[in-house]
């Protein structure tokens, strides 16, 4: 076996840079895509914050007090709350309403305060959807807690004399605790790695990965079933070319390709989400190795693949896994530990972690040493299977 | 004699239970026009594949230039050009693109290559052409292209596998034109072809039938295989005469020839002898009877029928 020969890796390379470029549809696609893509994700994944949920709120008890509850829930801004007449009896049918809940201030229950039996307040939530019905619920236990505590500073306020000249004969050390139960406890959150709770600044390494990835792995799918295909791999290969100067010849354009489309991305969550990107050039290397490894499955899935329509399949069936088990959008934490396994053969995985480690942590190298480790020893264990499949055409 | 340019020893290849070329072997000496001749399904387009290192031999050897054609496949494919039956050249591309890009890849000199695209620009008439992409061009004009490409490194050396099916006379005269040039430059090529014409333009004609090679020789020597010459006649009317002819005992086929029916019969001169006496199909009418001398396709037809009574036994 000689050494790979520059000019015949050149030929390769120019010949496939060629077929990109003719292919105007597809060029096309490759300068449309990954912008609008970017801002369409980046929109959609600004802020995980829930508001403006549509509900109905009645009120069948008619008191001051539950006027003064009513100023504090109205001011929630996760609710946009429609006020139905207290003889409004559907409050159960969120569906028939067009709201993803009700809640009812039961006849009495300011009564029911006075007399020490707090009634609970009927709240119907839209289930269907597991984590939207826990923020609504606990955005109405914060209003009910923030009217408890004005509603107990009232009362404070008002009590007699005699009894608070009773409580003064307490032992100071039982005040003081009852002081500490008349106010609310809390925790003092201090957010790390990203104070300004910016949920894109979470996602990002999913929107350039996913992006990426998809281009990436589809059209360099295509790129030897295409030649097998046409009958032209035959050609190919009873010139004096080597297998692995084909494979290199063909992976250089679409790496070329995908950097500019890596840098517009970049460009494109910079400037319009204003993403800051910590240490560009060890990012840079986490993406450079994130792409050969993608390039390399393309191209393995490329040479196991007799025709392009063919390839395209395996791509979609691998691609579909990776987008869910990979933690570009949620956590990988919420997934059961056997299926991280299965998540951690994605390259995907391995590219959003070490990314959001460096760009959100600012973690030092032996942090996300690991996952870099991956993705090289992925680029070349797919470069490497590629150049075997080549061989097996051969017999 | 000089060195051959192609030799073959038993060479085979099987795929499961299907043997494709059983036991061929073969020398073909450089500057042959050698004429693989055979029905599709016969083997050919596997022997050609197995000599450009594409497909492994299951038994045998093939060497080419004295290097084995699938150990040394590396160093054999600088020796051959080849032109494959379906048009493998991108499309996508120019022609001049291609070219370049086949230079590229058999390693041609970069000072050298520029000069060779404008010498096989003009030996394929494609210079006009030269910034048209080649999907876009004619299929003659097409096949040209493809038989430039696999000139690119100037190989002594060519396979072309089928290069003018499909293609208007034209285009194929053109294209034998151009490989009567390179053969006059001293380059072998080795040829499979459907059209009994071109086999006559072969210096050798082998014959695959079934994975087995029949005969190997000039055309004229082939010719000459025949024990006797061919009967034709001249019936009317023409068609119910070719089918009803064909089923009289003693007749091996009869294939019809511009309008007269040549017969194929181990014994023509009886046959003619009892016709005259007695003409079997009173509904047809006997116009001519002349002996003509077989052609090559009346050797395909020999060859490929099985009908080893017209054959001289010596040849096999």
């Amino acid at each position: 076996m000689k050494w790979p020969s520059f000019g015949a890796i050149a030929s390769v390379a120019y010949k496939e840079f060629l077929h990109i470029y003719r292919d105007k549809r597809v060029l096309l696609l490759l300068l449309i895509l990954p912008p609008l893509f970017t801002l369409l994700f980046g929109h959609a994944f600004e802020t995980t914050e829930i508001g403006g949920v549509p509900a109905l709120l009645i009120n069948r008890d008619s008191t001051p007090r539950t006027e003064r509850f009513l100023a504090i829930i109205s001011k929630n801004k996760t609710f946009r709350w429609r006020k139905e007449p207290p003889e409004f009896n559907r409050e159960s049918d969120l569906l028939g309403n067009h709201v993803q809940a009700s809640l009812v201030i039961p006849a009495g229950w300011s009564d029911s305060i006075n007399s020490g039996d707090p009634k609970p307040l009927p709240f119907y939530l839209d289930g269907s959807d597991t984590n939207t019905a826990s923020a609504l619920e606990g955005s109405v236990q914060l209003s009910l807690a923030e009217f408890q505590s004005k509603e107990r500073d009232l009362i404070v306020e008002t009590l007699p004399e005699e009894v608070i000249e009773l409580g003064k004969k307490l032992p100071v050390d039982i005040r003081k605790q009852f002081v500490s139960l008349m106010t609310a406890w809390s925790a003092d959150s201090k957010l790390l790695y990203n104070p300004k709770s910016r949920f894109i600044d979470y996602v990002v390494p999913g929107i350039i990965g996913l992006i990426l990835q998809l281009l990436t792995v589809t059209l360099m799918a295509c790129t030897i079933a295409r030649e097998r295909e046409s009958g032209t791999l035959y050609q190919l290969m009873v010139t004096s070319l080597q297998r692995g100067e084909i494979v290199i010849g063909k992976i250089l354009p679409y790496l070329a390709v995908s950097i500019c489309l890596i840098v517009v991305i970049n460009l494109v969550t910079w400037l319009h989400f204003h993403v800051p990107f910590y240490q560009p050039p060890v990012l840079a290397l986490i993406c450079l190795l994130f792409l050969l490894c993608s390039l390399g499955l393309g191209l393995l899935i490329s040479a196991f693949s007799r025709t392009q329509t063919q390839a395209i399949q395996f791509s979609v069936f691998f691609l579909l896994p990776v987008f869910v088990l990979s933690g570009a959008f949620a956590p990988l934490e919420q997934l059961p530990q056997t299926i991280r396994y299965i998540s951690e053969l994605f390259p995907l995985t391995h590219f959003c972690r070490a990314f959001r480690l460096v760009n959100m942590y600012h973690a030092a190298p032996p942090f996300y040493l690991a996952d870099l480790i991956v993705l090289f020893a992925g680029a070349i264990i797919t470069f490497l299977g590629a150049a075997f499949l080549l061989k097996r055409i051969e017999q | 004699m000089k060195e051959p340019a192609i030799v073959l020893k038993d060479l085979s290849k099987s795929f499961g239970s299907v043997h494709a070329v059983q036991n061929l072997s073969l020398t073909i000496a450089p500057g042959t026009i050698f004429g693989f001749l055979g029905a599709n399904g016969a083997g050919k387009t596997t022997t050609i594949r197995m000599l450009c290192g594409l497909t492994r031999p299951t038994g045998g050897t093939a060497a080419i230039a004295r290097h084995d054609v699938w150990k040394d496949r590396q160093f054999v494919r600088t020796q051959f050009g080849y032109v494959a039956q379906r048009f493998s050249i991108y499309r996508d591309l120019t022609v001049v693109e291609n070219l370049r890009f086949f230079g590229g890849a058999c390693r041609v000199p970069r000072s050298e290559l520029e000069k060779r695209i404008e010498n096989l620009l003009r030996l394929s008439d494609l210079e006009a052409k030269r910034d048209t992409e080649a999907g876009s061009l004619s299929g003659g004009m097409r096949q040209l292209l493809a038989l430039a490409c696999a000139l690119v490194h100037d190989p002594p050396l060519l396979f072309l596998d089928e290069p003018t099916s499909g293609l208007d006379p034209v285009h194929r005269q053109q294209i034998w034109n151009l490989l009567y040039d390179l053969s006059n430059q001293g380059k072998t090529i080795f040829v499979t072809t459907h059209y009994m014409d071109e086999a006559e333009r072969c210096t050798e004609v082998g014959f695959l039938h079934n994975g087995r090679l029949l005969a190997k020789d000039s055309p004229r020597t082939l010719k000459s295989n025949f024990r006797t010459r061919l009967l034709e006649i001249d019936v009317e009317p023409l068609m119910p005469g070719l089918v009803r002819v064909r089923t009289v005992p003693g007749i091996l086929g009869v294939s019809l020839r511009s309008g007269s029916l040549r017969i194929y019969a181990p014994e023509p001169e009886k046959l003619i002898e009892s016709w005259r006496e007695r003409w079997p199909f009173p509904d047809l009418k006997l116009l001519e009877e002349r002996w003509v001398e077989p052609d090559m396709e009346d050797v395909f037809t020999a060859y490929s029928q099985g009908y080893e009574q017209l054959l001289k036994k010596s040849t096999t």
